[in-house]
């Protein structure tokens, strides 16, 4: 383009040049310069021939004048300077013009010497006419070659001007070529345009959400067809109208507005980068419903425009609501039901306890062989049903939430081998040999819920001992280190029957059983590996089974456990229980019912300790004030002073029994209950009657605990010396034989049978007080409910409830109640079975 | 085109102007000094037998001007005084179409009555502040300014620029 316009100007220039004419006619000049020449020679002439003088002198002057001045112009002007280049011009116009000069003294001197000088002039002349001549001449050649240059030039000009057309026509060309390609592409983006634009609005228009458009005024400029359904309202209504009055609430339209006010402010707005947010919006008829919505801010030119995608979610908020509550009222029947089931298994519990209890007493006496055979076999009975309640019971307290992780410091090797020895005469009933040992380092002292896992591997080690029969029940254990931290894991191995693979997983759900073909009955509810599983995961272990029917099973667990080395020196005394099984302990025994309280005072005396007796609440505080006791046996319900009122009047005291542990000694083992005798400060809880396993356990737990809470002060007057750390290390634990049954030399007959008397005594007297029909109804219900408590220890169930209706209906007042109440006491009591307590 | 139609109305609107100025023909002074220029045809304002002569102080008394310019006949840059032809025209009054221009040797040319505007050709009698000779194109010449403009530096303009000038005829 340069290039052509450099041309362009080039040629005008050139074309200027041609059309302002530097020469004149060239030719005119020169041919006029002979011309005047001749005039002037003529002139000459005629003034020589004239034979009248004075000759015509002026025309002479004149013609001189106008031949000087051609000349003088040939030889100064502009015009005549190419030609004065050749010499062949040059030369005789310079001759010419100095002869011309030599004249001009004479011509303009006097007119008779110049008439004189005619004939010289006129020789002068002819001498000038070939100058003349030759310059004529010179000029038609110069100018012929010139124009010849010139013609040249122009057609060097024209064929530049060809050229440059030529350049400019494809130029055109080119330009033509591109426009045409722009045009079509434009047009191409123009239908991509529309196409898209017509998807898009059909994208749009089709939309289940609602699209809304609107300026950064909240000037609504698009109103989808999903928008009008859900607003109800026609676009062609508010298209133009402002958002905030057409679908924001009133109670949010200022902070609608001010949302706006930022963002034509700050060009941006948190609001953008939410994505989905939940708010209300308003329909035409003014109700107000949730949305989900999104806004987007686009640019469309030079307007910022405002998008907004939204929803109504009115149908999922309900939808949520109905299933938030379902859930809720699910999760409250279920723990309605977890709650009814702890109760229920509690409620079984008692009386069930009432029979291992009498049970246990009954063993004790003579009994001919099959009697014994039969009382073995209830108490194994007995003690199985026990067991799955218990099972209940764990699964339930679980569930609702009631247990929770408790960890302490354990020494692990002391733990499993009293685990182990507690089950070794089991095993061996089943001919089976248990063991246990370490895989790699032994670990001692870990941090770990020692509760839940014992309970955890009494049950896989009862397990593999029930399913095993003359085989062999091996314990590993093993301390890996994970990460950073430790795990502990335990396998129990059986040679047993093994189980299908295809039980294997089944096994650790509620209520699984593995059926077994050999006809060999084995009882379980099936709870047993789902309680092992839950407490193991509460605890964040794992646990799985390997087993080849035929081969055996292999059991592990693995828990995270820390090490809890800074423990060792203060629970040193830990790590041997039988120590405080020895122990002889001074026990206050606080019961209002005689008959508990002789059953209790016997228990306790066989186990070797020491019983002193309080017959109400006051009385034991009475007594704890007075000297020390190691532990305190609280009945709940008593006269004068209940047992929570006693205890908490022990523990606000500061007397020697200050610190002592006191526990509850009661029929009702709810878990509420449970909570209002610990607040009340109760250490512990046993149930009713006393059973000696439990009373042993319960000491046992609390004695370690005192000791551990206050190791310095040991007020315990204990007669046995204190168990010498270093020397209770790992020595093998002596079977835990209970010493009570080994050593029953007590003659418990004679107690047995003379408070069995005396609770007929009591009975038969009550009964004749009542055919009296006494007006006192609270003395009423006080003898029945004395007489209540013998009945249930002496296993007069149905007895001890009617009296207990009794004691219920007296207590209301109300004569008429308590008549019939009596009646239906005396029938059970003549139909009640013999007093016995064993 | 423009420019031709220009001139065209420009000399009729002075010829208009003439005849209104002069309703009666004037009478002109008569030359005291050489006669330099004679002018006939149809004129106004005459001194003669329908001619009006000139000499050089009645040509400064009309009114002088300067043309600063190049000229293809002479070197260098010259400075020509005199009368313009326009002013001239007016003074005596002429009415035609053209000017038959003529020198002291009878070559003659024609000069169109539109080429008299008020910024056109002089009638030059100085050159560089001194009287032109005979012998040196003078004692008139008639000056166009070549250097205003292309459109005075054509073969024709320069045909009409004619020197010892003596005689004008206007037809």
């Amino acid at each position: 383009m340069l290039a052509i316009l450099f041309m362009s100007f080039e040629i005008v220039d050139e074309l200027r040049f041609l059309s302002s004419a530097n020469s004149d006619n060239v030719h005119w000049t020169l041919s006029q310069a002979e011309v005047e020449f001749l005039e002037f020679q003529n002139a000459v002439d005629r003034a020589r021939m004239a034979d009248d003088p004075p000759p015509n002198l002026d025309e002479v002057i004149i013609e001189f004048d106008v031949f000087y001045s051609r000349l003088a112009t040939l030889g100064t002007g502009l015009l005549y300077s190419p030609l004065r280049e050749w010499s062949q011009f040059r030369t005789p116009l310079l001759d010419a013009r100095e002869r011309l000069e030599n004249m001009i003294p004479l011509i303009d001197g006097p007119r008779t010497e110049l008439a004189a000088a005619l004939p010289d002039m006129a020789t002068e002349l002819t001498e000038i006419r070939p100058l003349i001549r030759k310059m004529a001449t010179t000029g038609l050649e110069f100018f012929a070659f010139e124009s010849d240059a010139s013609r040249t030039s122009v057609a060097v000009t024209l064929s530049r001007v060809a050229l440059l057309t030529i350049g400019l026509l494809m130029a055109l060309a080119a330009l033509l070529f591109h426009a045409r390609r722009v045009t079509r592409k434009s047009q191409d983006r123009e239908r991509e345009l529309a196409a898209s634009n017509a998807r898009l609005h059909t994208i749009v228009g089709t939309s289940l959400d609602g699209v809304i458009v609107s300026d950064l005024d909240g000037k609504i400029i698009d109103f989808s067809p999903s928008a009008e359904k859900i607003f109800q309202r026609s676009a062609e209504d508010v298209k133009g109208k402002r958002l905030g009055e057409i679908i924001v609430p009133e109670y949010r339209r200022a902070e609608h507005e001010e949302n706006l006010r930022r963002l034509r402010e700050t060009g941006n707005h948190e609001m953008l980068r939410k994505g989905r947010l939940k708010l209300d919006s308003l329909r035409a008829d003014g109700e107000i419903f949730p949305t989900e919505y999104s806004v987007a801010k686009a640019s469309a030119g030079d307007e910022d425009l405002l998008v907004v995608f939204l929803r109504d979610i009115s149908h999922r908020v309900a939808a949520e609501n109905e299933l938030v509550q379902a859930r809720d009222r699910a999760l409250a029947g279920e723990k309605a039901k977890a709650e009814f089931l702890a109760m229920m298994t509690h409620e079984i519990r008692t009386p069930l306890n009432g029979v291992l209890g009498n049970l246990s007493l009954l063993e004790d006496t003579k009994l001919s062989l099959p009697q014994s055979r039969y009382v073995r076999n209830m108490k194994i009975s007995g003690e199985l049903l026990m067991r799955h309640v218990n099972d209940v019971l764990d699964i339930a307290r679980f569930e609702s939430g009631a247990d929770t992780a408790q960890e302490q410091a354990v020494h692990i090797g002391h733990m499993i081998q009293d685990i182990v020895d507690s089950q070794v005469s089991n095993a061996q009933s089943r001919g089976n040999v248990l063991q246990w040992g370490w895989t790699g380092e032994p670990a001692g002292w870990l941090r770990l819920d020692a509760s839940r896992l014992q309970q955890v591997l009494l049950n896989l080690i009862g397990n593999a001992i029930k399913f095993t029969r003359d085989g062999r029940v091996t314990i590993e254990a093993e301390l890996q280190r994970e990460g950073g931290g430790l795990a502990l894991e335990l396998r129990v191995i059986d040679t047993g029957a093994g189980i299908p693979e295809a039980d294997q997983k089944r096994i650790f759900e509620d209520f699984q059983t593995v059926e077994r073909a050999v006809g060999e009955s084995i009882g379980g509810t099936g709870l047993g590996l789902g309680i092992v599983r839950r407490f193991v995961r509460a605890m964040k272990g794992e646990i799985g089974v390997e087993s080849d029917p035929g081969e055996g099973s292999v059991f592990w667990l693995r828990l995270p456990v820390t090490a809890a080395d800074d423990m060792r020196p203060a629970l040193a005394s830990e790590i041997e229980p039988e120590a405080a099984d020895d122990r002889q302990l001074d026990i206050l025994l606080a019961e209002d019912n005689d008959i508990n309280l002789e059953l209790a005072r016997e228990v306790l005396e066989r186990m070797g300790q020491t019983v002193t007796t309080a017959r109400n609440g006051q009385q034991a505080v009475d007594a704890a004030a007075k000297r020390h006791f190691d532990l305190i046996l609280m009945d709940i319900r008593m006269p004068v002073l209940d047992g929570l009122a006693a205890t908490r009047e022990i523990r606000a005291g500061d007397g020697p029994c200050r610190e002592t542990p006191i526990v509850a000694f009661s029929a009702n083992v709810l878990p509420e209950a449970r909570d209002r005798f610990a607040a009340a400060g109760m250490s512990d809880f046993l149930g009713k009657p006393l059973q000696t396993t439990e009373l042993r356990q319960v000491i046992a737990r609390l004695s370690k605990k005192h000791r551990a809470m206050a190791p310095a002060a040991e007020p315990v007057p204990a007669p046995a010396p204190a168990p010498d750390p270093v020397a209770v290390q790992p020595t093998p634990a002596p079977a835990p034989t209970p010493a009570p049954q080994a050593a029953a030399e007590h003659d418990r007959d004679s107690v047995i049978a003379l408070l069995g008397r005396r609770h007929l005594e009591e009975t038969e007297e009550l009964f004749d007080w009542l055919a009296a029909c006494p007006d006192d109804l609270g003395a009423v219900a006080d003898r029945a409910h004395k007489i209540a408590g013998s009945a249930a220890a002496f296993g007069q169930q149905r007895l001890r409830d009617a009296l207990v209706a009794l004691e219920k209906a007296a207590e209301t007042g109300d004569p008429d109640a308590v008549a019939p109440a009596i009646s239906r006491a005396r029938a059970a009591w003549e139909t009640a079975p013999a007093p016995c307590v064993g | 085109m423009i420019h031709s139609s220009f001139r065209l109305l420009t000399a009729a609107a002075l010829t208009a102007l003439a005849m209104a100025s002069s309703v009666k023909a004037e009478e002109l002074p008569a030359p005291e000094g050489t006669v330099l220029l004679t002018i006939s045809g149809d004129i106004e304002n005459t001194n003669g037998d329908g001619i009006a002569e000139f000499d050089i102080d009645m040509l400064r008394a009309i009114g002088e001007t300067e043309i600063t310019t190049e000229t293809i006949w002479t070197p260098g840059t010259k400075v020509f005084k005199g009368v313009p032809l326009s002013t001239l025209l007016e003074y005596v009054g002429a009415d035609g179409e053209n000017i038959d221009a003529t020198a002291i040797n009878d070559y003659s040319i024609t000069i169109p009555m539109s080429d008299a505007v008020p910024t056109g050709p002089i009638i030059a009698y100085e050159m560089d502040g001194e009287l032109m000779s005979r012998r040196d194109k003078g004692p008139l010449w008639v000056i166009y300014p070549f250097s205003s403009s292309s459109e005075y530096r054509t073969e024709v303009i320069y045909s009409r620029s004619i020197w010892q000038l003596d005689r004008l005829a206007i037809k």
